[in-house]
């Protein structure tokens, strides 16, 4: 067993490829281990889950078939609201966790952009606040012209049937229960997220210029501060 | 072939400069477009349309149910259909539906349509919309990737519970009850016709087909587009090993009558541009919701060019009024006109069941009734013959 592996919980859009973050936090001598998870992977077949409980389901499996925990889990958008519910509900997994804009508590007077309220072509320019990588662009581009889009859809009913219909679930009635050491962090431009859900999540460290998939805007801010902090936890 | 008059109930004063001015007439629309005086004048009117079209001769009168929107005011089918089934004896009450998944419990639907049933002495139709994506995804927040099996175990509950002899438990994915014993049940037995409204998946016609309901194709824009819809869903009916039979079908019309095509072509473009350029003015993302459609839909999307050039043209919502006529957006004219457009629909299509949209847009309440009238007394006579050959199970068993 690896003495330096971590386990990176993908946001909202999945996994076209490593960001560049959490590439340097690899580059930093961490292996990082990316679960593979229904839907997101944009596999055929995928049936949307019938409640939250069946999705956390899906995660634990999916996160105990890595091997990897306990370990630090670096979690981002969705994957950062399934982070921190792994820290509360499953602490012996979890050496610590650093979330990057969770999901998870939402403040109805500020519910922020309606990302599944647009047209699908014109969603991913909302997630970032320096364009959309190229990895978003072609995401699941191999797959041809027919099944892409395909692939990308079931990928968005997958976010969506999680987080529908603005990421409330509840984590704020958990919190008390991580006692992992946490960071958090979160884009001062998040538009689907907004910066302001972070003091329910009891203060973050706040990335000036980025947007909600904050790990791929602010690369070298972000990429630090995971590392610092997943290095002091020994 | 059975005639039936089909209420959207539209909120006729949205202002001429609502395309620019607001974003979606639907989900978000600014509530103080509505006037409270001008909405309950025109549910009084719209209803006495309604009774009206009884007088007229229809066999049935059809409302359904929107939210947050600005076309549909009608978010409580079930209220409106109660004045209708007290204030009418013959036509059949068919209330196109209500949205199962939106309801909880969705025996809520049950006891409902089973009260009207009574009220109406056995004049009900049963509709079991699943709902659009901006009623039920957006404005009732329901989770879209599991809006449709909860919509299924919604009806398969629904349909057990009408028919038990006792109580019984249930215990579904997503509803599970102790004690389903719904009182009253309803008065047609072994219960009410059932028919769902669709707008063309591939599940939805197999679902009517396995299950004998009849399969209703609610389009705003008439029978020469809904042609591919109807194709397919004939082709389910037949891979399923169920019959021809006409009355498996409802399809829904825009339609004007005058006393000559001129007139006819005069009098009605202002209710229908309002209509295709005003109400249906809606925010493409709010269509959108991810889980939704089925994956085989998106499949089928993206593998079908004729229907996506179909729904850009749709979305364009600057029709001009030659391309709604053109089109059958609006089939109008003389009765001799508007007849032999229905009845060459109605035997290429297939349609038992017509649900005549005769009122539209901004519609006055004097047109209305011209139009009801017209088509009551000189349109519906020459139509009500066509596949009288066959026998209709899914009508009401007292109405007319």
């Amino acid at each position: 067993m690896p003495a330096r592996r971590l386990i990176y919980l993908f946001g909202i859009a999945g996994h076209p490829e490593l960001s560049p973050a959490m590439t340097a936090v690899q580059q930093a001598g961490w292996e990082v281990v990316v679960p593979s998870v229904p839907g997101f992977d944009g596999v055929a077949g995928f049936q949307p889950r019938d409640e939250y409980l069946d999705w956390l389901t899906t995660f634990w499996d999916s996160i105990d078939a890595t091997g990897a925990t306990p370990c630090p889990v670096v979690g981002a958008s969705v994957g950062g609201m399934i982070a921190a519910e792994l820290a509360a509900l499953r602490p012996e997994a979890v050496t610590g966790v650093a979330l990057l804009a969770p999901f998870g508590i939402a403040d109805a007077t500020d519910p922020g952009f309606n990302i599944f309220g647009t047209p699908s072509a014109e969603r991913m320019a909302h997630l970032f606040a320096k364009g959309v990588p190229p990895a978003f662009i072609k995401r699941f581009a191999h797959l041809g012209e027919e099944e892409a889009p395909v692939a990308s859809y079931l990928s968005d009913v997958a976010a969506a049937n999680i987080l529908w219909p603005f990421g409330e679930r509840g984590i704020a009635k958990r919190l008390h229960r991580i006692t992992a050491p946490r960071l958090t962090m979160w884009g001062d431009l998040d538009e689907v997220n907004p910066v302001g859900n972070a003091a329910m999540w009891g203060g973050a460290q706040i990335v000036p210029g980025a947007g909600h998939l904050l790990e791929w805007d602010a690369p070298d801010q972000v990429s630090a501060a995971v590392i610092e902090f997943v290095n002091s936890l020994g | 072939m059975k005639m039936m008059w089909f209420h959207l109930m539209p909120y006729p004063k949205l202002p001429e400069d609502f395309n620019t001015k607001h974003r979606s007439v639907w989900v978000d629309i600014d509530p103080a477009l509505f006037d409270r005086d001008v909405m309950a004048e025109t549910y009084d009117t719209y209803i006495d349309q309604l009774v009206y079209a009884e007088d007229c001769g229809f066999d049935g009168i059809c409302v359904n149910e929107h939210h947050n929107n600005g076309y549909g005011m009608m978010p409580s089918p079930n209220l409106i259909a109660a004045i209708l089934a007290n204030r009418t004896s013959q036509a059949a009450i068919t209330v196109l539906g209500n949205s199962v998944a939106l309801y909880n419990p969705p025996i809520r639907v049950a006891e409902e349509f089973a009260m009207l049933d009574l009220f109406s002495r056995g004049r009900l139709i049963a509709g079991f919309p699943v709902g659009t994506a901006m009623d039920t995804t957006h404005s009732y927040g329901m989770n879209p990737g599991n809006l449709r099996p909860r919509y299924y175990e919604g009806i398969d509950l629904i349909m057990k519970a009408w028919q038990a002899t006792e109580p019984f438990a249930y215990n579904g994915r997503f509803n599970q009850q102790r004690y389903v014993n719904p009182v009253p049940r309803p008065w047609q037995k072994p219960h009410p016709p059932v028919w769902i409204p669709g707008g063309g998946s591939v599940e939805t016609w197999d679902f009517c087909a396995e299950n004998d309901f009849v399969y209703g194709a609610l389009t705003y824009y008439g029978y020469k587009m809904v042609r591919e819809t109807v194709s397919g869903y004939w082709q389910r009916v037949e891979a399923h090993g169920r019959d021809d039979n006409p009355h498996r079908l409802a399809v829904t019309q825009f339609i004007g009558v005058a006393d000559t095509d001129a007139e006819a072509y005069q009098l009605y473009r202002e209710p229908a541009e309002y209509f295709f350029n005003r109400s249906l003015h809606v925010y493409p993302g709010f269509t959108d919701a991810p889980g939704y459609v089925t994956e085989a839909s998106v499949r089928a999307r993206y593998q079908s060019q004729v229907r996506q050039v179909a729904r850009n043209k749709q979305a364009k919502h600057d029709l001009t009024w030659e391309e709604m006529v053109e089109n059958g957006y609006v089939v109008i004219g003389g009765p001799d006109t508007v007849r032999e457009q229905l009845e060459e629909a109605a035997r290429e299509l297939r349609i038992g069941h017509l649900c005549a949209m005769l009122q539209f847009g901004n519609m006055s309440d004097e047109l209305t009734r011209y139009n009801t009238k017209l088509f009551g007394e000189k349109v519906a006579p020459g139509l009500r013959s066509i596949f009288s050959e066959y026998a209709d199970p899914w009508w009401p068993q007292n109405a007319r």
